[in-house]
Order: structure tokens, then C-alpha cells, then sequence
């Protein structure tokens, strides 16, 4: 529904990181809808194939306490503690020296994690690493968000066209508005949307205005 | 091109700004502070994924809690009792705590678990156990940036300024909001290099006030094992390590007073 696949482009990021970091492997979990499994969408390089489609708790293993406590993290030397070492390799499907791992930030918690293996660039400490891991764990996490965003939005269009292809679009959507649960917010404003459509241009163009505002205020005041 | 983690930069070399003492009658030096003491009777909660009691680096647990989320209820509940280290992490922060402050009681609040569900309430609940339970300082090496979480964390976070328990918190590594580490009642802290506890900096400007060691640094892990890692959660620990030695020498400072402590001695403080 989206304009892109999530799944390409989480995909796409991991063969980037992969090479920026000319790391031995690179991978990306997301967090199942209860919020107890992470799921690998997105891996490259060595043991890709057997880590794609992966499901480990959240409760164990080194990605599941990045995700929890929403901190980045770099470990080293891992094979040395086999307890350690066989969690990893769980996830990874080998056990490799060096650990970096980001967790996906949005401003609705974190949905998912990245992490870097056997990194071939920067000190042993990875500082370059980590800031770089910034930059991708920022893209894949509005990567996650834009793709739900737009199928959430789509399937709320599509779903009232559908199912009320005789009625007008405007009441279509305000039936929706009422059926849509916790995507209340969501069909009301595209109900609206609809609405404005029937008005002028410069009732439109005040409109974009005013939603404009809104989000910039909502955007930089403290949230509630 | 130089490279540091996000808020390392202002610790480095050629950045640090020199900081104002306090100018009093006698200075306070790092002796007046916490020379000649352990953390010997002070009460410290390592708030995270568990710890390991009677790991070498960490040894014996003073007391130890699991908040959990009841299955029927829904409610968080208090699971007093030993319990593991589900990652291994909460025994590095507490190996850490211990390296700095080797006399003083560590209790275990693991609020970190299988379910990442309700975790921002698991997580608040921790902080309250802390309060409510006379703990003088806490280490927070986790943060949440949910925005929903912002209000609650705020006033847990007054609410442990005002009980006289310092909360030390590790900054998030990316330019994002993190609860609480960002709020001004707490001590926040980076990671710079380095393995020495009292070599630690101060930073005037937000959203990072302590940049203490956390690049690299030799870090205690589960099965009494020692790894080596990076992050801002390896940093807090060397701080809440400092502040519990000197609460042992001087148990009467507010977290206002702990902070101008920790102020004055910086690294970069003249």
C-alpha cells in the first residue's frame, strides 16, 4: 500500500551498512505486534538466509535488551563467553567477534533493532561506528513508521471505497471514521480530507496552511 | 575528521569549556569528598535487566526485586527475591557500581523482561520501588522516547529529586528525546574513553551534563565472565559509583548538592 516496500527498503539499508561498515554481516528486527518477538525482516552477508524470518524473545540475547532499554551498545570479544556466545549466535546464526547494536527510536517507543557484525572499519571501540549506526537505525525506523503510516492510510481509502462504492466518498469515510477503533484520528482527518476536496482552491490552500502550523507547533512543543 | 558519538564531542579534546567552582571558603577536593571511604552504608539500585549475586566483579546483592506485570490484572507487581540476569548487562552496571564504590549495597531492580509490553509502566515502577525503598541514589542505564511516557517520567523524576534519591542516567546515543535522562532533575551521562572512574567531565549545555568512561571499557558479564563494550550504559555506572562513595562520607547531600559535587570536581572544572 505503501509507496515503497518496507521490505525492500530495510533490505536495501542492511546491504548499505553492511558495506559502509564492510562488516561481515548486518541485520534488522522489528518487534511483533505483542511486543514479545522480535523478527528479523532484513539481513545481508554471512548467515543471511538462516537469520531472515528469524523469531527470538525479546527476553534473552543481546538484540532483546537493546530493544528494552532503548540503548546502543557495543560488545567485543564475544565469542569468549559461550553462554553469550550460543545467544548470539541464535540471532546471527554464527558467533562473530564484534557486536554493534542500535535500537529503532520513533516517537511511539522502539519497534525494532540493528545490528552490525564483525565490523571491518574503525578502532575497536566503534565511536565512528556508533554515530553512523545512528544514522541508519534513524532511516530504517521512519522507514517502519512511513510504510505503517501509508498502509494504515490506503486501507482506510480503499476499505470505504469498497465496501460503500454507491455512497459518496465523504460519507464513506465518515462510516469508516466510526468503525475505524483506534484509527478514529486517522479516518477523521481523511474524511476531512474528502471534504475539503468540494471546497476552492483557497479554502484548500488555507487549509494546508493551518495543518502545516499544527504540526510544526506539535513537532517542536514538549509532548503530552 | 575526528569522529565521537553523539554528545561525546563537547568531553573531547580542544572542546571542553572550563566550568565555575563554587567558590567557597575552602574548595571542595576530590579528598573532602570521597577520600578514604568505600560507599560503605549507602543504599544504591541498579534499575535494569537484573544482576547476577555473587558474581566476582559484583559480589553479594544487598536485596534484589523483579517488577513484573500480573497476568490477570494487568497491574505491575513487586517479586521480592533472587532472580537472573536475563541479558547480562545489569551485572555489568553493577560490577561497575562496585569497581567505584566497593562497600556500598547494591539491590537489584529488574524491570527489564520477556514482554517489552507495558515496560514503560514496569520501568516506572522500578523507579518507584527505589524511592519507597530508601535507595539513595539510582542507576539508570535505559530510557524510554515514547512520547506518551514524557509527563510520567518527568514527575517520577522530581519526585526522586525532592526523596533525596539521585537518579543517573545514561543519554540516549542519537539526537532523540529519552526519559528521563534529558530531564534537568537527574544526572545524565555520556561516554567518553577512559577506565577511570574519577576522571569524568562536565558539559554546561544540553541534553548531556557528565561524560564519564564508556568507550571500550572492561565490563563484568553473566557466568563471571569479563567483556569489553561500549555504550552510554557503561558510562552511568562509573558516576552512580561516585556518588555513592560520596554519600557514604557526607549522607546528608541533596541530589541539588550531589550534582555541585559532581560539578566542582569535574575533570574540566578550574
Amino acid at each position: 500500500m505503501a509507496p515503497f516496500s518496507a521490505a525492500e527498503r530495510l533490505q536495501d539499508l542492511v546491504d548499505a551498512a553492511r558495506r559502509v561498515f564492510a562488516a561481515g554481516a548486518c541485520s534488522i528486527a522489528l518487534l511483533d505486534e505483542q511486543e514479545q518477538n522480535l523478527v528479523f525482516e532484513a539481513a545481508s552477508g554471512r548467515g543471511a538466509d538462516l537469520v531472515r524470518g528469524t523469531v527470538i524473545p525479546i527476553g534473552s540475547g543481546l538484540a532483546g535488551w537493546v530493544v528494552s532499554s532503548g540503548q546502543t551498545l557495543e560488545i567485543s570479544q564475544v565469542a569468549d563467553d559461550p553462554r553469550f556466545a550460543r545467544d548470539i549466535a541464535e540471532q546471527t546464526g554464527y558467533v562473530p567477534r564484534t557486536l554493534l547494536a542500535a535500537p529503532l527510536e520513533t516517537r511511539d517507543g522502539t519497534v525494532g533493532v540493528v545490528e552490525v557484525l564483525d565490523r571491518g572499519t574503525g578502532d575497536d571501540a566503534g565511536e565512528r561506528d556508533l554515530v553512523i549506526l545512528a544514522l541508519f537505525a534513524r532511516l530504517a525506523a521512519e522507514t517502519v513508521v512511513s510504510a505503517r503510516l501509508f498502509t494504515e492510510m490506503g486501507s482506510l481509502l480503499l476499505g470505504s471505497l469498497a465496501t460503500h462504492a454507491s455512497d459518496g466518498l465523504a460519507e464513506a469515510l465518515a462510516r469508516a471514521a466510526e468503525q475505524a477503533g483506534t484509527d478514529a484520528d486517522l479516518a477523521d482527518l481523511a474524511e476531512l480530507f474528502a471534504r475539503l476536496q468540494a471546497t476552492g482552491p483557497r479554502e484548500r490552500r488555507l487549509a494546508v496552511d493551518v495543518l502545516a502550523r499544527v504540526i510544526s507547533y506539535a513537532e517542536s512543543a514538549p509532548p503530552s | 575528521m575526528t569522529w565521537t558519538p553523539a554528545w561525546a564531542w563537547q568531553f573531547a579534546e580542544g572542546h571542553r569549556c572550563e566550568v565555575e567552582g563554587l567558590g567557597l571558603a575552602g574548595p571542595i577536593s576530590r579528598d573532602w569528598a570521597w577520600g578514604g571511604v568505600t560507599g560503605a552504608g549507602v543504599k544504591v539500585a541498579v534499575i535494569d535487566s537484573g544482576v547476577e549475586d555473587g558474581h566476582p566483579a559484583v559480589g553479594r546483592l544487598a536485596g534484589a526485586v523483579s517488577v513484573e506485570i500480573d497476568g490477570e490484572t494487568g497491574e505491575t507487581v513487586y517479586v521480592d527475591g533472587p532472580h537472573e540476569d536475563r541479558f547480562g548487562h545489569g551485572t555489568a552496571c553493577a560490577g561497575l557500581v562496585r569497581r567505584a564504590a566497593p562497600d556500598c549495597d547494591i539491590y537489584s531492580v529488574r524491570v527489564l523482561g520477556a514482554n517489552l509490553r507495558g515496560r514503560a509502566a514496569v520501568f516506572a515502577a522500578g523507579v518507584r520501588w527505589a524511592l519507597a525503598n530508601g535507595m539513595q541514589v539510582a542507576n539508570l542505564s535505559l530510557g524510554t522516547g515514547r512520547a506518551s511516557q514524557f509527563s510520567t517520567f518527568h514527575r517520577l523524576a522530581d519526585e526522586a529529586y525532592f526523596a533525596g534519591c539521585t537518579l543517573v542516567c545514561a543519554v540516549n546515543n542519537m539526537p532523540a528525546p529519552s526519559y528521563p535522562s534529558e530531564f534537568a532533575a537527574v544526572v545524565s551521562v555520556a561516554s567518553i574513553r577512559g577506565s577511570d572512574p574519577f576522571e569524568y567531565y562536565y558539559n554546561p549545555a544540553p541534553p548531556v551534563e557528565f561524560g564519564a568512561p564508556g568507550i571500550g571499557v572492561a565490563v563484568p558479564w553473566t557466568a563471571g565472565r569479563t567483556i569489553h563494550a561500549t555504550g552510554n550504559s557503561f558510562a552511568a555506572p562509573h558516576i552512580t559509583g561516585l556518588i555513592a562513595r560520596l554519600l557514604s562520607k557526607h549522607p546528608g547531600l541533596t541530589p541539588f548538592q550531589v550534582k555541585t559535587v559532581l560539578h566542582a570536581l569535574a575533570s574540566n572544572a578550574r
